[in-house]
């Protein structure tokens, strides 16, 4: 680090809270944990495909998976984590004596769930559309699509890890893993109490997320209210998944002003270009000298910016992840695995990315390889369980 | 739903606990429908069961601390000997376990209540004590019944070891001969049927110090070239080099080998757990080698030998069905259903009186078939801890 960012404690910006590991998050309420939550430090997630053409099968899964998950995001194994010496053991064990860490546990269901097999033809939302072809798209099949997710976030990557194998047990027989994701680095802050962190780009990402604290913000862009036709979604919202694979030699060898111009913010403070603190406001109409926009026409902050489009905006809550090297070239398969929700994606990450994808300076570094879309049922209530509302 | 039946034992009383304090709605763990439950509660108190006189047979404890700072697990004990427990139960946490209990007094001994310990009544066969187990069978007929049941299991799987080994001694001679004659046709023609014999009792032959590595290993598990032996390197020869040329002592050794595993079977017996194991090696063998194509890595008949695990499998399964139905029928159940679930995945690939090669799968192929085993192996898993008595 070549120094601390003194702008921003001049203009107010947030200070960091360290969430000690015994915080645990409750997982009954109005809406599912993991969204307005602040962001935890870790990242596990998993697109699972029904193997199942049992309705009832899927039902009793979920049930069991409630009841799992009550008990992880307390800190607690979801059974014995030893047993007779011929049996084995009911929780896989690697979390025990692991405090909660903040894990949150959230499902979604996606557009495949309603093709029919489990009756729910008339119960997708107008919301969940597929997803079109959209600019740029490069998706590996494999590494797309899923009846269902589940997303695990934790300061501690072994209490996250934990949750999605044991519900994946669980889930032997009914379900089966269709792409597993580990995010290492949050990308995003979704509290006005947390330090907008970088990613592997080196700049700071999500100095302009919604943040769970602003509460209008939430009811407009991110949690489904009485609009949408399907009541079972009222109270929640949408998530797109998008793996963004980073080109990480090319961008290292970029030189440091074209950094900052495809991005649009200075790379060390996170101010806007032309401004001097990170929450300093965007000025899209300043010009310099020569009349040229200080911020490019292809910077990414303009063409995400909501001024841009329509006032749409989408709350972030992405990872940093890393996957090897690319077999063919040898680089770094490394990048964003870019999580987002609203409440509904046709105004929000779609409309968002057919600008990004046309247009975005920083599209010459970065790949979209893998795509989900999946709607996120409201919270559950005590003695509830996870989709009650579109399948009980 | 014996997806829930065994690894929700453990749930079962938080989700009860989140529904209000009922039995779980819907499909409720069926083991209790065969089981007699008993409620413990500890209080600094005590830990007395409710009831306190049960019929011998299947018991699942229901154990909750209720307040009892102090105390944080219950032992069941007869004769000072720990049968079975619950431990780690601060207040507000609860657990379960289950065992088979014969006629007799127990003991309930949870350390730091003022009792410290009560007692436990299990009367024999019927006519005794009410129990709060629905009448699906007689109570204490179970356990006899049940041990019988076992009994004849492990006696038909050593007919049916000695069966397939008989086989496997015959169709290795045959396939030996062919290729000791020179005849890379016929031997190749002849290679298939000695695979299906060893590959269903494989997990036997390797209780065996190494003669399964001499018999059946691959390439890469000989220490030098000189140690590579048996199956495989037979397969090597005729599908790569097309050609038998040194390998009569490698033939002769191997029928010498499949003689000596004859020999070894002739005289062995088996526990009931050890079908419900040697159910489960089998396919973990399939998950982690056959799925990959790695065993008959010259001739891609992975799939004759995939066919062959799982009926090994399902063979050890079958014979100890009728046990097991007595202690968990939904298991059981559950079983059956993912054992017809692989045959049908593995049925799509038939040709012939065989199957396609290896080398014929696709990808999703593979993986539909490795997720069709491992939905099958996660409840196999449970099988025998249960006919043990104490899963």
């Amino acid at each position: 680090m070549l120094g601390r960012d003194d702008t921003q404690a001049v203009s107010g910006g947030p200070t960091a809270t360290s969430t000690p590991p015994s915080a645990a998050v409750p997982f009954t309420g109005a809406h599912q944990a993991g969204i307005a939550t602040p962001a935890q430090d870790r990242l596990a997630m998993a697109a699972f495909d029904l193997s199942t053409s049992s309705r009832d099968d899927v039902v009793a899964m979920l049930r069991t998976w409630t009841a799992a998950a009550t008990l992880m995001v307390q800190g607690r194994p979801v059974g014995d984590v030893e047993n007779a010496p011929l049996a084995p053991a009911v929780d896989t064990g690697e979390a025990y004596g692991l405090a909660p860490a903040s894990l949150t546990l959230t499902v979604g269901f996606g557009p495949s769930m309603f093709d029919g097999r489990y009756g729910l033809g008339s119960r997708r939302p107008a919301a969940l559309a597929d997803l079109p072809q959209l600019p740029g798209d490069d998706l590996d099949p494999d590494l797309s699509g899923g009846d269902l997710v589940v997303q695990a976030c934790a300061d501690d990557p072994q209490v996250a890890f934990h949750a999605v194998r044991n519900l994946a047990r669980l889930g032997r027989g009914t379900a089966a893993v269709r792409w597993f994701q580990l995010g290492f680095g949050r990308t995003s802050s979704t509290s006005s109490a947390q330090v907008t962190p970088r990613n592997l780009q080196g700049f700071k990402d999500g100095t302009n997320n919604i943040v769970a604290e602003d509460a209008a913000a939430m009811d407009s862009f991110v949690w489904v209210g009485d609009e949408g036709e399907q009541a079972w979604m009222r109270g929640g919202t949408y998530m797109v998944t998008r793996r963004i694979r980073m080109f990480i030699e090319a961008w290292d060898r970029d030189s440091f002003g074209d950094q900052e111009s495809v991005i649009g913010r200075h790379k060390i403070s996170g101010a806007p270009l032309g401004a001097q603190a990170e929450h300093d406001a965007v000025d899209l109409t300043a010009v310099d000298a020569q009349g040229h926009p200080v911020i490019p026409a292809t910077a990414h902050i303009r063409l995400a910016a909501p001024s841009n489009n329509g006032g749409q905006r989408i709350l972030r809550r992405g990872y940093s992840f890393t996957d090897g090297i690319d077999p063919v070239t040898g680089e770094l398969d490394a990048g964003l695995f870019f999580i987002c929700f609203q409440r509904d994606p046709r105004d929000g990450f779609v409309a968002l990315q057919r600008q990004l994808g046309a247009h975005d300076a920083l599209n010459e570094y970065i790949r979209h390889t893998g795509s989900g879309l999946f709607a996120c049922p409201p919270g559950v209530a005590t003695g509830g369980w996870w989709g009650q509302g579109l399948l009980g | 739903m014996g997806l829930r039946t065994a690894l929700s034992l453990g749930l079962v009383a938080v989700v009860s606990a989140a529904c209000g304090g009922n039995a779980t709605p819907g499909a409720s763990g069926s083991v209790e429908a065969a089981a007699t439950i008993v409620h413990v509660t500890i209080t600094p108190d005590g830990c007395p069961p409710d009831p306190s006189t049960i019929p011998a047979g299947p018991v699942t404890f229901k154990v909750a601390n209720d307040g009892a700072s102090s105390a944080s697990e219950v032992e069941l004990e007869q004769n000072d000997v720990v049968l079975g427990e619950k431990e780690d139960l601060p207040p507000g946490l609860s657990g379960t376990f289950s065992l088979v209990l014969a006629a007799g007094t127990y003991a309930l001994s949870c350390p730091g209540t003022t009792a410290g310990t009560a007692s436990l009544t299990v009367t024999a066969a019927s006519g005794g004590a009410p129990s709060n187990a629905p009448a699906a069978s007689p109570s204490g007929a179970v356990s006899a019944s049940t041990t019988a049941a076992l009994a004849q299991a492990t006696v038909a799987y050593a007919v049916y070891v000695r069966t397939q080994v008989a086989r496997l001694v015959t169709s290795t001679t045959a396939f030996a001969q062919a290729v000791e004659a020179g005849d890379v046709a016929l031997a190749k023609s002849r290679y298939a049927a000695p695979r299906v014999f060893y590959e269903r009792i494989e997990p036997v032959a390797e209780s065996f110090g190494d003669l399964d590595l001499r018999i059946d290993g691959r390439a890469d598990d000989a220490a030098s070239a000189d140690a590579f032996t048996g199956f495989h390197r037979l397969e090597q020869a005729l599908w790569v080099a097309g050609d038998t040329t040194g390998m009569t002592p490698i033939a002769t050794q191997l029928v010498s080998d499949v003689t000596q595993l004859q020999a070894l079977v002739a005289s062995a017996t088996y526990q009931p757990a050890q079908l419900a194991n040697g159910a489960s090696e089998l396919l973990d063998e399939v998950a982690s080698s056959k799925i990959t194509g790695e065993e008959e890595r010259y001739s891609h008949l992975d799939l004759i030998d995939f066919q062959a695990n799982v009926d090994g499998a399902q063979e050890a399964f079958e014979l100890l069905r009728p046990a097991l139905v007595e202690i968990d029928p939904a298991l059981a159940s559950t079983i059956e259903g993912r054992f017809t679930d692989v045959d049908a995945s593995l049925q799509l690939h038939r040709q012939g009186d065989g199957f396609v090669l290896y080398t014929a799968l696709s990808a999703t192929d593979t993986r539909t078939l490795a997720q069709a085993v491992d939905a099958l192996a996660e409840p196999l898993s449970q099988v025998a801890a249960e006919v043990v008595g104490n899963g």
